[in-house]
């Protein structure tokens, strides 16, 4: 039975699990029917999951189509694990979309870099991108330990053999790409092409501020779009102040999860503090 | 034409104060919030030791009925932490309202006395929390332990003590009467009313809690009530702070009409823009006031009583 949503930023919505996906290791994709028709998503944008009776937490939309909503999934503890348990057919709630989301300007490079489940945001901004086919180059780097931990590593490779954008992807071990950091290849992009550039970047937060760094060295990066989602939340919409970061008092819910950089310069708490549960400052 | 207000012997800039627990869990966002032109700032509550509070989904709003319910049950840093962001707030000149809970009388001493030698604007003592099974509205739907309580820490600190009242109880003037027994220099009035939502495709409350809080718009008329109540019976005695549900400024002039010396918004400011939100209630507050003649909106406090 379908039913007409009149606001799905509200209580949960039940969305059915339609598809899951093995993505890499411990990481899935769920694919979830939501009941009628809701308003469209932006890269960038997350959703409040819940798991009847295990927990809430806030996950990436990886893509939104006929009112399919696609979440790349990593197992972290108790709240994902009950995910990965569930099967085609079961529900879950769904609320959002919530947060700012990447804002891409036009006639740039973009240059996508992301680790880990950083990647579901990035993935929405590539297809966004790829939309818009103003012939903007697209650069999107990856990176992680090992190759069983590179996320939609099919999906990128196929569209860097159809040149639609350029992938380039690494890993500490050498066990595929290059061996090292995305940092590198990320550098020589931003050295051989003067083109004005904007970097946006999803991942562990340490690895961003180290982007951050790099970034504000070239003329040519025009704009650093980040996003901050390594952080614990609880609304989603700006109500508790669970996620909010110093000195600037902004939630990381509403205000972000994307930055831009004049904004990151501000956030002293960037790549140093987040805040746990109890509202405790803990060094990252 | 002034908006100041007094509340015992606390000057305010204007009758809008921030609610507890909402953008009130770090220094950052409670200055933001003050900066945006708000008269105090109330802290999110503090405990003797850190929290992380009830299990998620512990918040989530009711677009429907323009309110929100939460079980976040005293989520908290400990005061021994938050007293560093408290300092910052003091020393950035503001105005603080730092909100405190204890399971007991020596739960409560042990976090007001860690806190007393700081120049709080005020403590207030969370007598209503309806998320926690020790702490909050236990305590405070017994007048005996009321009284007891702030009896007990109005004499450990020289910053006035303010007592927040819950609704959910068969006759707050009973509570209320206790505190001021007990000597607190003003009432709060309202914390959540008791509440719960259920997901009728799963089955299952969705709190994890299970029950929660109801707050927001929906709660306003309850509050007004409550107001009301407590001004006719006690408003010779104490200064009144009004909260719950204030949406819009209309609701500020009723709540101050009902017998508010002041006013609390917390579901309210829960939106993207919440300095908007400010400055649009103060605008149409100054606008009401110069259409009405009224000089000074501390003449109109408890002016329904008539
Ligand atoms: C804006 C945003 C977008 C996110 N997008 C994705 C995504 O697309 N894919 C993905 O796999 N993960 C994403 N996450 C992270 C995801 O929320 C956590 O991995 C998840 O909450 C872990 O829950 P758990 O119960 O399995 O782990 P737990 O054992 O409970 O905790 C493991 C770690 O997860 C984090 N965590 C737990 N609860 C929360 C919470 N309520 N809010 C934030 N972090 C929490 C904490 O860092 C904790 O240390 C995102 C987080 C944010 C803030
Ligand atoms: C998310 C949330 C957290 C809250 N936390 C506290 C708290 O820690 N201490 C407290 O005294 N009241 C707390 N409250 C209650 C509010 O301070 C206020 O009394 C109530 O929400 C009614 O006001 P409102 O309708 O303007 O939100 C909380 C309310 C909400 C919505
Ligand atoms: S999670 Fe509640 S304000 Fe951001």
């Amino acid at each position: 039975m379908s039913r007409k949503i009149t606001s799905f930023d509200s209580q949960p919505i039940m969305g059915k699990i339609i598809r899951i996906e093995d993505e890499c290791e411990d990481t899935k994709n769920f694919f979830v029917e939501m009941p009628e028709k809701i308003e469209g998503v932006k890269a960038g944008q997350f959703v409040m999951l819940w798991i009847p009776v295990v927990d809430e937490y806030p996950i990436g939309v990886a893509g939104f189509k006929d009112e399919i909503l696609e979440l790349g999934i990593a197992k972290m503890g108790v709240g994902t694990e009950a995910l990965f348990n569930k099967q085609i057919g079961e529900r879950v709630g769904i609320r959002g979309f919530y947060g700012k989301p990447f804002k891409p300007l036009e006639n740039v490079n973009h240059l996508l870099l992301g680790g880990g489940f950083g990647m579901t945001p990035l993935k929405l901004l590539i297809n966004t991108l790829k939309s818009r086919n103003r012939g903007d180059k697209i650069h999107v780097f990856e990176g992680a330990r090992t190759k069983n931990k590179l996320m939609y590593l099919d999906f990128l490779q196929n569209l860097h053999d159809k040149g639609e954008i350029k992938f380039h992807v690494c890993t500490d071990d050498g066990s595929w790409g290059y061996k090292g950091f995305p940092t590198v290849a990320l550098e020589e992009v931003l050295q051989e092409d003067s083109q004005q550039s904007v970097i946006y970047v999803a991942g562990p937060e340490r690895m961003m501020k180290v982007v951050f760094e790099i970034g504000k060295k070239y003329q040519n990066v025009k704009d650093m779009q980040m996003s901050l989602a390594d952080r614990y939340m609880r609304c989603g919409f700006g109500l508790c102040s669970a996620c909010t970061v110093d000195p600037t008092g902004w939630r990381i819910c509403v205000d972000g999860p994307v930055f831009n950089k004049e904004q990151l310069e501000q956030i002293t708490d960037f790549g140093e503090y987040i805040r746990l549960a109890t509202g405790e400052k803990k060094r990252i | 034409m002034s908006l100041g207000t007094i509340v015992g012997n606390i000057k305010l800039r204007n009758p809008l104060i921030l609610a507890s627990g909402v953008l009130g869990s770090s220094y950052s966002v409670l200055q933001r919030i003050y900066e945006a032109g708000i008269g105090a700032v109330v802290t999110k509550s503090v405990g003797p030791v850190s929290r992380e509070g009830n299990p998620n989904p512990s918040v989530f709003a009711l677009k429907d009925i323009n309110g929100a319910i939460n079980s976040i049950g005293l989520a908290n840093p400990g005061y021994k932490h938050f007293r560093e962001e408290i300092k910052i707030l003091l020393e950035n000149n503001v105005k603080t309202i730092v909100s405190i809970f204890g399971g007991d009388v020596e739960e409560f001493s042990e976090v007001l006395v860690g806190l007393s030698d700081l120049p709080i604007t005020a403590f207030e003592l969370n007598l209503s929390c309806p998320n926690t099974e020790k702490e909050g509205m236990v305590l405070g739907t017994d007048p005996q332990i009321v009284r007891r309580i702030v009896e007990n820490l109005r004499k450990k600190t020289k910053s006035p003590i303010w007592v927040k009242l819950t609704p959910n109880v068969t006759d707050i003037l009973e509570i209320a009467d206790a505190a001021i027994k007990g000597g607190c220099d003003a009432l709060v009035a309202i914390n959540t009313l008791k509440a719960m939502v259920i997901d009728i495709y799963s089955r299952y409350p969705i709190l994890g809690f299970k029950r929660g809080g109801l707050s927001g718009a929906p709660i306003k008329p309850v509050g007004i009530r409550n107001i009301f109540d407590l001004y006719e019976q006690f408003g010779d005695k104490i200064p009144l702070v009004g909260v719950g549900g204030i949406a819009k400024w209309e609701d500020v002039f009723e709540y101050i009409l009902a017998g508010a010396s002041a006013v609390q918004i917390g579901t309210a400011l829960g939106v993207a823009h919440p300095e908007n939100k400010i400055r649009h209630i103060k605008n149409n507050i100054q606008k009401f006031m110069k259409n009405e003649g009224i000089e000074n909106i501390a003449n109109i406090i408890g002016g329904a009583h008539r």
